[in-house]
C-alpha cells in the first residue's frame, strides 16, 4: 500500500517537533558544512561538538540495541530524525563512522561491540575507510595489502589510497588480503585499526573541494587478533558488497548523505531565484530558469522516493525491483544526477557563481563549492560501475 | 577557394610555434603559481610575447601590430588555452584593443596601441556588472557630464588584472536608453581617487576584481567612440572575442582529450586497460565530438569575419558550442580519471576551473543560445 505519511500517530508528530526543537537549539542558524570538503579547523569543532550534542542524546544510535549503547527506538523514529534533519541542512555524521557501527551489529563480535559503539555513539571516535588502493579502485579485489597472523596479531602491510578525512579519524576499518592463493574476492579480510599504532603513516592529498583526502601507508602495522571484523576471508561480500547492496541495517535507515545534500541545496536555490532580480526580472519568473528548475525538482523528488522506498521494502521485507542491486540502481542515478544538479544550479546562478566568497559570492559560494565536490562524485565507485551492476545483478544482462 | 577546414600552413606554423614556446615557458607549475601570486599575471612572459609579436597581432601595422586576420590569430589562442597561459591576452588585445581600433580617435590608437603590442601594463576592459547580464540592459553603471568630466559610479565585476592594468575600457551609461542607446566607453586609471579595486576570489584561480567607483572623475578625453553609441561596436568586438575565447576552450579541451585517452590506456582494472570498456569509450568520444564541433563552429566564425561577411550568427554558434564543451569535456575527464583527478596534484582540475570560467566568459551558453536565434532573425 502506497503511504508517505511516516508521522501519522500523535506520539510520532510529537516526535518530529521534539526533534526540531531540539535542532532549534542546537543550530539556530542555518549552516552548510560538509566534512569531506572542509578543513577549517574552527567549522570542525563546531561540526563535531553539533554530533557530540546529538550523541549525549543517544539520537546517533537511535535504532541500536539499548545493550550496545542504543535506544532501541523502531526505525521510522529514526526515519522522521532523518527528515527533520534534511529539513534542517544539518551537516550528515562525520566519515563512515555509521557504516562500521552497521558492520559491528551485523558482524562482529559482543566485545567488538562493547568496545567500538559508544565512541561511534558519541560521536568522539571517528572512523575512516581504508579499501581503495592506488591499483585496486573499481576493481577493489585486486588490493594488494596484506595481513598474516603472527602469533596473538594481525601484522598488516600496505597502502591505502583517497581516504576522505582519514586526518580527523582515530580508527579506520581496512581491508585486507589474508589468503594471498585464494580465489580474488575469498581471500580478503576487514580490520579495525587504531591510526596512532606504530608503523602507520598518512601523507595528504588534498582534493579540489577544499576537502583532503589520505595516503595511508602500513609498515609491519601489528593489532591484537579480535582486530578481525567479521569473518576470515569474508569481507567481500560481509562488508564491501553490503554497502552497496543494503543500508538498512540494525544502524536504522538513512536517508544518505545523498538527499541530506542535495535538498537543502535545491531549496535554496529556489529560494534565492525567488530573491534575485537579472534584467529588472525576478530569476523565478525567467521561463529559462523555471524549466531548469522544474527539471532539477523532478530529479530531487525522485531520489528522495528511491530513498523511501528502500526504506519501505527494508520494513516490509518484500522483494525490490532490482533485487541486490537496488542500492546500485539508487546510487548510480545520484552518481549521475550530483553533477548535473551542480551544473545546472552554477548555470541558474550565472557568472557571479564563480565568485567564491565575500561580498560578491551569490549564496555564499556554496554553488561554486557544491559544484567543484561534485567532481568528487566517484566515492564509494563510479556511476559506470554501478551501472554494470544493476544491468548484470538488477537486469539479468550477461556479464 | 574552395571548401576546406584545415589551417593554412603558415596558420599551422603560428600554431606549432605557440605550441612550443608555452611548452618551454609556461608549465603547469607557472599556472599554478599564478593562481595565489600577489602578481596578476608572469610579466616576464608577457615581454616575451610582445616580443615574438603576439600582442600585437591584430592592429594596423602603422600602431606597432602586424595587421594579421582572425583565423591567424586563432591557432594562438588554441595554444592559449592548451597551456592555460595566465596572461590577460584576450582582454588586453582582443577586447580593448580591439575596441580601441574599432572606435579609438586616430589620437588615441597612436597613443595606446603601440604600448599593448609592446607588452607594457594591460589595458582590460570592465565590462560586466553585479546584474550577471551581457547584455546592454546589465550595463548601469552611471557616467554623468559636469562640465568637461564624467563622474562614474557603480560597479564592475569579473574584471581581468584590475590591480595591474594601466587603464580600464569602463563601459558606461551617459543616458537611459533601450536597446543600447546611452552607452559610452571610458578610459580609467584603477588607482585614481573615488575607485577601489578588490580582488574576488574565483573558480578559475584568475586575478579578477570588483572595481567600484564613487564618485571617480575621468576627463572628457578618456572617453572612447562617440558619446552614448558605444553599444553595436562593443557587442561586435565582444562577439569577435568570443570566437576566440572559443579557440581557447578549442585547445583546452585538446589537452583534456590528451590527457584523458593517455589515462585510458595506461590504466588498468580487472586485468585490462579501461580505455577497453565501452562505457569508458563513450566518454572519451564525448571530449572529442564537443572538441571537434567547437572546432569547426569556431573556424566558420572567424571566416565569416575575416571575408566579411556577417559573423554574428555564426560567433553565437560558436561560443555557445564552446560554453558547453567547456563543462562537458572537463565532466566527461572527471568521470574516465575517477579519484586521481579529484586531487589537486593532477593537473586536470586546473583546466576543469578555467573551464568554468571559460564557459561563462563573454557570453554563458544560455546568451549565446538566444543571440544564435536572435541573429538569425527570430
Ligand atoms: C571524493 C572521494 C572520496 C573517496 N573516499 C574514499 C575513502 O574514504 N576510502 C576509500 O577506500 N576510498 C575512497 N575513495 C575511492 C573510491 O572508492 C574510488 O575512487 C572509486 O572506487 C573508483 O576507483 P578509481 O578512482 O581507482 O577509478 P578506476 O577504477 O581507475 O576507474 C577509472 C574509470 O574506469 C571506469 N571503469 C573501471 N572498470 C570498469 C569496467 N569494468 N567497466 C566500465 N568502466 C570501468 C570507471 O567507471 C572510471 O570511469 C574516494 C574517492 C573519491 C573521489
Amino acid at each position: 500500500m502506497v503511504d508517505l505519511c511516516p508521522d501519522d500517530t500523535p506520539e510520532l508528530k510529537a516526535w518530529r517537533q521534539e526533534v526540531r526543537d531540539f535542532l532549534e537549539k542546537a543550530l539556530p542558524e542555518p549552516w552548510t558544512f560538509w566534512y569531506d570538503y572542509d578543513e577549517d579547523p574552527a567549522s570542525w569543532e563546531r561540526y563535531l561538538d553539533f554530533w557530540r550534542q546529538v550523541g549525549k542524546k543517544r539520537w546517533t544510535a537511535l535504532t541500536w540495541p539499548t545493550e550496545y549503547y542504543g535506544l532501541g527506538r523502531p526505525a521510522i523514529e529514526k526515519w522522521i530524525l532523518e527528515e527533520e534533519f534534511v529539513n534542517h541542512d544539518v551537516p550528515t555524521y562525520p566519515v563512515i563512522g555509521m557504516h562500521v557501527a552497521g558492520y559491528l551489529l551485523r558482524h562482529g563480535t559482543h566485545e567488538q561491540r562493547c568496545k567500538h559503539l559508544k565512541g561511534i555513539a558519541d560521536a568522539t571516535v571517528l572512523w575512516g575507510e581504508g579499501y581503495s588502493e592506488p591499483g585496486a579502485g573499481s576493481d577493489l579485489a585486486r588490493l594488494t595489502t596484506k595481513a598474516h597472523r603472527d602469533g596473538d596479531e594481525w601484522v598488516i602491510n600496505g597502502q591505502k589510497t583517497l581516504g576522505t578525512a582519514a586526518h580527523f579519524c582515530q580508527w579506520m576499518s581496512v581491508l585486507a588480503r589474508t589468503d594471498p592463493d585464494g580465489p580474488r574476492h575469498a581471500g580478503i579480510s576487514c580490520f579495525l585499526v587504531p591510526l596512532d599504532a606504530p608503523g602507520i603513516e598518512m601523507l595528504p592529498l588534498d582534493n579540489m573541494a577544499d576537502g583532503r583526502q589520505n595516503m595511508t601507508y602500513f609498515d609491519d602495522v601489528r593489532v591484537p587478533a579480535d582486530s578481525l571484523l567479521g569473518d576470515e576471508n569474508q569481507a567481500w561480500t560481509q562488508i564491501w558488497f553490503g554497502m552497496g547492496g543494503e543500508r538498512l541495517d540494525n544502524a536504522g535507515p538513512s536517508l544518505g548523505p545523498h538527499a541530506m545534500r542535495i535538498l537543502p541545496l535545491l531549496n535554496r536555490v529556489i529560494r534565492y531565484c525567488r530573491q534575485t532580480t537579472r534584467g529588472g526580472r525576478r530569476l523565478g519568473d525567467d521561463p529559462v530558469v523555471r524549466q531548469q528548475l522544474g527539471e532539477l525538482m523532478v530529479g530531487v523528488e525522485a531520489l528522495k522516493l528511491q530513498a523511501y522506498e528502500l526504506y519501505g521494502i527494508a520494513q516490509s521485507g518484500k522483494a525490490s525491483r532490482f533485487g541486490e542491486a537496488s542500492m546500485h540502481m539508487h546510487q548510480a542515478v545520484y552518481k549521475e544526477f550530483w553533477p548535473h544538479l551542480a551544473q545546472v544550479c552554477m548555470e541558474i546562478v550565472g557568472p557571479m557563481a564563480q565568485i567564491q566568497g565575500g561580498k560578491w559570492a551569490q549564496l555564499n559560494g556554496d554553488i561554486e563549492h557544491y559544484f567543484r565536490a561534485s567532481f568528487g562524485n566517484h566515492a564509494g565507485g563510479t556511476s559506470q560501475l554501478k551501472r554494470m551492476v544493476l544491468a548484470t545483478r538488477g537486469l539479468g544482462l550477461p556479464r | 577557394m574552395g571548401i576546406d577546414l584545415q589551417l593554412s600552413e603558415e596558420q599551422e606554423l603560428i600554431g606549432s610555434t605557440a605550441n612550443e614556446f608555452f611548452g618551454k615557458n609556461c608549465p603547469p607549475e607557472l599556472v599554478r603559481e599564478y593562481e595565489t601570486s600577489a602578481a596578476d599575471y608572469p610579466a616576464q612572459l608577457w615581454s616575451q610575447m610582445a616580443e615574438l609579436g603576439w600582442l600585437g597581432m591584430p592592429f594596423p601595422e602603422r600602431h606597432g601590430g602586424l595587421g594579421l586576420a582572425t583565423l591567424d590569430m586563432v591557432p594562438l589562442y588554441i595554444e592559449l588555452g592548451r597551456h592555460l597561459v595566465p596572461c590577460p591576452v584576450l582582454d588586453a588585445v582582443a577586447l580593448a584593443g580591439g575596441l580601441i581600433c574599432a572606435l579609438g580617435s586616430e589620437e588615441q590608437q597612436k597613443a595606446l596601441l603601440p604600448g599593448i603590442a609592446r607588452g607594457d601594463a594591460p589595458i582590460v576592459s570592465a565590462l560586466m556588472e553585479p546584474d550577471g547580464g551581457y547584455g546592454p540592459g546589465a550595463i548601469q553603471l552611471q557616467a554623468q557630464r559636469s562640465g568637461s568630466e564624467f563622474t562614474l559610479h557603480g560597479t564592475k565585476v569579473l574584471v581581468g588584472c584590475a590591480r595591474s592594468a594601466s587603464r580600464l575600457l569602463c563601459a558606461a551609461r551617459t543616458a537611459a536608453g533601450e536597446n543600447g542607446e546611452g552607452i559610452s566607453l571610458f578610459l580609467v586609471d584603477p588607482q585614481a581617487p573615488g575607485t577601489s579595486v578588490e580582488r574576488t576570489p574565483n573558480i578559475a584561480g584568475h586575478p579578477l576584481y570588483a572595481v567600484t567607483f564613487e564618485k571617480a572623475s575621468v576627463p572628457e578625453e578618456a572617453l572612447v567612440g562617440e558619446l552614448g553609441s558605444a553599444w553595436p561596436i562593443l557587442y561586435e568586438t565582444m562577439m569577435k572575442a568570443a570566437v576566440l575565447q572559443s579557440a581557447m576552450v578549442v585547445g583546452a579541451g585538446e589537452r583534456v582529450l590528451e590527457m584523458t585517452t593517455d589515462y585510458a590506456r595506461e590504466r588498468e582494472q580487472f586485468g585490462q586497460a579501461i580505455g577497453k570498456y565501452q562505457a569508458v569509450q563513450y566518454l572519451c568520444t564525448d571530449i572529442a565530438m564537443h572538441l571537434h564541433r567547437t572546432r569547426l563552429l569556431t573556424l566558420q566564425a572567424a571566416w565569416h569575419i575575416d571575408s566579411d561577411r556577417s559573423f554574428l550568427r555564426e560567433a553565437a554558434l560558436a561560443k555557445a558550442a564552446a560554453s558547453r564543451a567547456a563543462a562537458a569535456m572537463t565532466f566527461a575527464a572527471h568521470e574516465v580519471h575517477a579519484g586521481v583527478a579529484f586531487v589537486i596534484d593532477y593537473d586536470l582540475q586546473l583546466y576543469t576551473r578555467r573551464a568554468k570560467h571559460w564557459e561563462y566568459n563573454l557570453g554563458d551558453l544560455r546568451y549565446h543560445l538566444d543571440r544564435a536565434c536572435t541573429e538569425s532573425g527570430l
